[in-house]
């Protein structure tokens, strides 16, 4: 699969004293969504500004769409969505639309034509003529997201694309963001909000204090832990005794395995021994599990605090 | 292409920031009220009227179609409206206006919109830049045409030299603009860069007073020694010839008068050797600095060619001098004045405006450095 970001031993240091980014290597398909996890502090809007060109990394190889990194041009065929961004507050929606398409190197006849589709794709045709000074936060975050999308990118970055959204802006974002990759683009998505990633995220990076601690695809990731629950009604063998828990008449085991071919002798066993079996179920490892995981990797469990690293590596 | 596209999307938002400013429809107001003020000067057959004849002042100088009603009504404008209105208090409110261009645009949230794009930071920077500069020039263009209309219908003199001022006065804001933009850039705060600005600005009209007024002292001073020398080398050559013919009493009179001459030397040199070393350091410091003072000097400058009266003999009464009265004498101030004027005349345009624009690059230059380097 083409990539469409690929970068390797990213580091950046603050005046010299912050260690935001330690060697992070990590590579974005095409046609992907890319969830970018990790706690605050850990460098992941860092790293998003840095492929934006509004950082400066200290050291970086690597490429975005095929050419280098930090490469003006580029950034034409890339959308962005900073994490609280501010628009000028005395334009109008339609405006400020204007005006970032321009800067993205539009001509006045495709902003227009482009503006009248993503006010009417974000739900704010109606607000178009209307000060973005007056715009709540969901509002504003709606015309951000046109913003992102106004010269039709092939790669969209999102850092806290549904903050301050409320949840049925949620759910359309997330839609939007499913038929922009059924549509071939690729979003890097960087987000806190596990639970909305859970659904639409093909591909993940943890950062753990300047580093990746964990990467794949969320398939590769899961696969060694995907676990299956078996429920069944009457006393079970004595040999699964410690396993179970007890609701009632009903009782459940947890078996592991990557497959459900792997499972089955263990339910014939039950089931010989006159249990009724009443569900089998798969169970994947959640983001939240991956996410905590990738902490006890990073050696960042318990008593971690949030933030960069300080300094140079322990 | 696409640069140009950027590039005017950039400047369209700098005059959609300032049409939001109150501050620019306040000074352009206020603006337009000085220059109905102006119009409202007029002469006739009898003198001066003011406010479209409210009020009226009797001259026998300055009259309908006189060389004097000419030079002071340019001179109202070059002297008063663009000297002490346009480049200071409507320089004052501009800057208030515009010193948050840069801080605004640096703010979290915002510059990461603009800087995530395929324009260079290089020419955001420049872009920005110019787009400050254009509260001035919008400003100053409909002021000075104006003032163009009013030289017209009032004196008849259709001078394109009026429009000097909106080079002359934008160059003038640029020079402390530049300074906005540095301290702008380095502490994104709006009040940190107006003060350090206005800090800057009073700080270098200050070194200008003082080395204008010092050498211009200085060189009455120079020539008062060369006077008393002359006058000690007058008594030297009466002495002589005094003692040469032996009349020793009028030679003794001509040797005591020598001394009145003797210490007024000597006092001017202990005061010159005093001043001087004084007068070497400003002189040090304004050559790095712009020369805002004389930038704008050179409007009056330009507008003077066509006057027949120069306006300092207007200001100063010489040229309602009757040609058969005995020279007046003018006093310390006015020889100060005139010799101040005489020492800027000497220099040329280019080299004043060159001087500045060598500090107004330096300071961009840095400014752009950070700007170009810093992370957002």
């Amino acid at each position: 699969m083409p990539t469409a970001i690929e970068i390797c031993n990213v580091h950046k240091t603050f005046r010299k004293k912050v260690r935001a980014l330690r060697g992070v290597s990590m590579r974005v398909d095409h046609g992907q969504i890319f969830c970018l996890l990790g706690p605050n502090g850990a460098g992941k809007s860092t790293l998003v500004k840095i492929l934006m060109t509004v950082i400066h990394a200290s050291r970086i190889s690597g490429t975005m769409l095929g050419r280098p990194i930090g490469h003006k041009a580029t950034l034409r065929r890339v959308g962005y969505l900073p994490e609280h961004h501010r628009f000028p507050i005395f334009m109008t929606a339609e405006q400020a639309l204007h005006f970032y398409g321009a800067l993205s190197g539009m001509r006045r006849r495709a902003r227009r034509r482009r503006i009248d589709a993503m006010l009417d794709l974000v739900g704010m045709t109606g607000w178009r003529k209307h000060r973005v000074g007056t715009f709540s936060k969901g509002m504003q975050q709606r015309i951000g997201i046109a913003q992102a999308l106004l010269h039709d990118p092939e790669l969209l970055l999102l850092d806290e694309p549904t903050d301050g959204v409320d949840p049925i802006g949620r759910r359309e974002i997330r839609d939007l963001l499913v038929q922009l990759r059924d549509e071939g683009r690729t979003i890097l998505i960087n987000s806190h909000i596990l639970s909305e990633l859970e659904t639409i995220c093909d591909q993940l990076a943890v950062v753990v204090k300047g580093r990746v601690s964990l990467e794949g695809t969320v398939d590769e990731l899961t696969s060694g832990r995907r676990r299956w629950v078996v429920a069944y009604e009457g006393a079970g063998p004595e040999w699964i005794e410690e396993e179970t828990r007890k609701d009632g008449r009903l009782t459940q085991v947890m078996l592991p395995g990557a497959d459900a071919a792997e499972v089955q002798p263990i339910i014939d066993r039950i089931r010989q021994a006159g249990c009724t079996i009443t569900a089998v179920s798969e169970v994947r490892e959640s983001l939240e599990d991956l996410f905590m995981r990738a902490l006890v990797l990073a050696g960042e469990d318990e008593g971690s605090t949030p933030g960069a690293a300080k300094g140079e590596d322990a | 292409m696409s640069i140009w596209i950027a590039i005017l999307a950039i400047l369209r938002e700098s005059w959609l920031t300032l049409r939001a400013e109150k501050l620019f429809k306040v000074v352009l107001g206020l603006n337009v009220l000085v220059i109905v003020a102006y119009m409202s000067i007029g002469f006739d057959d009898t003198g001066v009227s003011l406010f479209f004849g409210l009020t009226h002042v009797e001259s026998e100088f300055v009259q309908s179609g006189s060389p004097l009603s000419r030079t002071l009504y340019l001179g109202i404008y070059s002297a008063f409206i663009i000297n002490l209105w346009l480049a200071w208090a409507a320089s004052i409110l501009a800057l208030i206006s515009t010193s948050s261009i840069f801080p605004s645009f640096l703010r979290e949230g915002a510059v990461e919109l603009v800087m995530s794009r395929p324009t260079r930071r290089v020419t955001i920077f420049f872009v920005k830049y110019v787009g400050g500069l254009l509260f001035v020039m919008i400003q100053v263009g409909i002021f000075t045409l104006g003032a163009f209309l009013a030289a017209g219908w009032r004196i008849d003199v259709w001078d394109p030299a009026i429009f000097l001022a909106i080079p002359l006065v934008t160059l003038f804001y640029s020079y402390l603009f530049c300074v906005d933009v540095l301290v702008g850039v380095i502490t994104r705060s709006t009040l940190t860069a107006l003060l350090a600005t206005l800090l800057f600005w009073f700080g270098t009209f200050g070194i200008h007073t003082a080395d204008d007024l010092l050498s211009a002292n200085l060189r009455r001073m120079e020539e008062s020694v060369s006077r008393a020398e002359n006058r000690l080398e007058e008594l030297a050559s009466e002495r002589d010839v005094a003692t040469a013919e032996g009349e020793t009493s009028e030679a003794a009179d001509a040797a005591h008068w020598m001394t009145g001459p003797q210490e007024e030397i000597e006092a001017l040199n202990n005061a010159l050797g005093q001043l001087r070393p004084w007068q070497t350091t400003i002189e040090a410091i304004r050559f790095v600095i712009p020369e805002t003072k004389r930038t704008l000097a050179l409007l009056h400058r330009s507008l003077e060619r066509n006057m027949e009266v120069s306006l300092t003999d207007l200001m100063t009464g010489a040229a309602f001098q009757d040609e058969d009265e005995p020279p007046r004498q003018p006093d310390d101030d006015e020889i100060v004045q005139r010799k101040i004027i005489e020492r800027d005349n000497e220099i040329p345009a280019w080299r004043i405006i060159g001087k500045s624009l060598i500090f107004e690059a330096a300071v961009l230059g840095l400014a752009l450095w950070i700007f170009q380097r810093r992370d957002y």
